[in-house]
């Protein structure tokens, strides 16, 4: 514990937490301060289609079979994390279950901005991870949409007793990997893999990087921000389950990321990824494929606990957290 | 030459276009026009000047034409029973003049 703190406290000082916060406080305070709609798309499509790159290149100079049994571990958390909220989040009074269930899901699901903060953090920490880990994301983005999808339909049938509309799952899979994020993210792997893009990736891509993400950080921020109206509207439940809830997925995620490295050696960086994967609740592809596949439960919840309080944990606490519990365990 | 014909407008999440006008086509109507839209309803405050990460909250609002009133009622009977439950969804009516009477 008494090396776990320095480093906790370092990492909380990070730029990226940074801008989260200030994003939060102008957005709090009222201020008119607003960055364009095609500004924040540009910039995640921009920080993905890096992150598919670097993973591309990675993947192309070394051993893909690496990727399947983490791959299969991030499918399986984000089936658990719906069903860890079906039975807790839905079984507290006055919470509706396709509420709960929506919830799950989103939280199951992975953003591509919080994926885009743990990895220049592990950089700095100088924590080695393998560079596939950032394609374990439509893995566990996926299936806890279609688990989440496929539940809350069997649970509004059942209880209409109109148990003959079946689950359509092939839709579900292919709006999350037309979703602009799973898109540039895939993309970039692609290129990566079958091209030789080192000559933009260092002038262009890579330099920027950190930059883009700062802006992302303080969207985040104030996205958060406003959406805390939304989470007001709602039984209280929600806030506490986004708060507790990426924290306990995360130690979900870093023991599964664990057992691979006894069983496999997957590396302790690649086991911080996966936690931060598991710990972090999808903002751009999510709500639309929820919005549409439960109609039923309403977006002010799992929107409200996802980008209000759910993100911003994710970022804020448990990138910090698990980054700190590897420096301890690699020694530092 | 003008000729009376009707102009349904429904204000919906921005999730639902594609669907709607998906629906509007197979009615039988022929064409549409669709804007960005914010403000205010029972259900939320929407708009469109924030910058939004999901769009899940923005609006749209879809303008049709049609020749007759049978038209614009069966296209409104259709969303009526598809997404009035579960969706922030709004539609009205009114008699409008169109300057290219062939075109309805």
């Amino acid at each position: 514990m008494t090396d776990f703190l320095p480093l906790f406290i370092e990492q909380l000082q990070s730029p990226t937490l940074g801008f989260l916060i200030g994003g939060i406080v102008v957005a709090a305070l009222g201020s008119q301060l607003a960055i364009p709609d095609s500004i924040y798309k540009f910039i995640s499509f921009f920080l993905l289609m890096k992150i598919g790159l670097t993973g591309g290149i990675a993947i192309r100079n070394s051993n893909f079979s690496e990727i399947i049994l983490p791959a299969l571990g991030a499918v399986g958390i984000g089936i658990v994390i719906v069903l860890i909220s079906r039975y807790t989040l839905g079984k507290l009074p006055g919470i509706k279950v396709p509420d709960a269930v929506a919830t799950g899901g989103l939280f199951g699901a992975v953003s591509g901005s919080t994926l885009a903060a743990v990895l220049p953090q592990l950089d700095s920490a100088k924590v080695p991870y393998e560079a596939w880990t950032a394609a374990l994301y439509p893995f566990m983005d996926i299936p806890a949409l279609v688990a989440a999808i496929v539940m809350a339909s069997l649970y509004i049938g059942k209880k209409t007793g109109n148990t003959s509309e079946k689950v359509e799952i092939w839709p579900i899979i292919k709006e999350s990997l037309q979703s602009s994020a799973v898109t540039a993210m895939l993309l970039g792997v692609a290129l990566g893999i079958l091209t030789k893009p080192e000559p933009v990736y260092e002038s262009f891509f890579n330099p920027l990087f950190r930059g883009f993400l700062a802006v992302l950080m303080i969207i985040m921020g104030m996205e958060a921000a406003q959406r805390m109206n939304e989470l007001r509207k709602v039984a209280q439940w929600f806030a506490i389950y986004a708060f507790i809830a990426p924290i306990v997925h995360g130690f979900l995620g870093f023991g599964v990321g664990l057992i691979l490295h006894k069983l496999t050696g997957f590396s302790i960086g690649g086991s911080v990824v996966l936690a931060v994967i598991a710990a972090s609740s999808s903002d751009i592809s999510g709500p639309p494929t929820l919005r549409a596949g439960i109609p039923s439960a309403n977006p002010s919840a799992y929107i409200g606990a996802s980008t209000a309080i759910g993100t911003p944990v994710a970022i804020a606490i448990c990138i910090p957290l698990f980054i700190g519990i590897a420096e301890v365990m690699l020694g530092r | 030459m003008s000729q009376q014909v009707w102009k349904l407008v429904i204000v919906a999440e921005e999730i639902l276009s594609k669907k709607l006008t998906k629906l509007i086509k197979e009615a039988g109507a022929t064409g549409y026009t669709v804007n960005a839209a914010g403000g205010e309803g029972s259900r939320n405050v929407r708009s469109t000047g924030e910058p939004s990460v999901s769009h899940t909250l923005s609006n749209v609002k879809i303008e049709v034409l049609t020749g007759t009133r049978e038209l614009a009622d069966k296209i409104t009977h259709e969303i009526e029973a598809k997404y009035y439950t579960d969706y922030s969804i709004i539609t009205y009516i009114y008699p409008v003049e169109a300057l290219r009477d062939h075109k309805f």
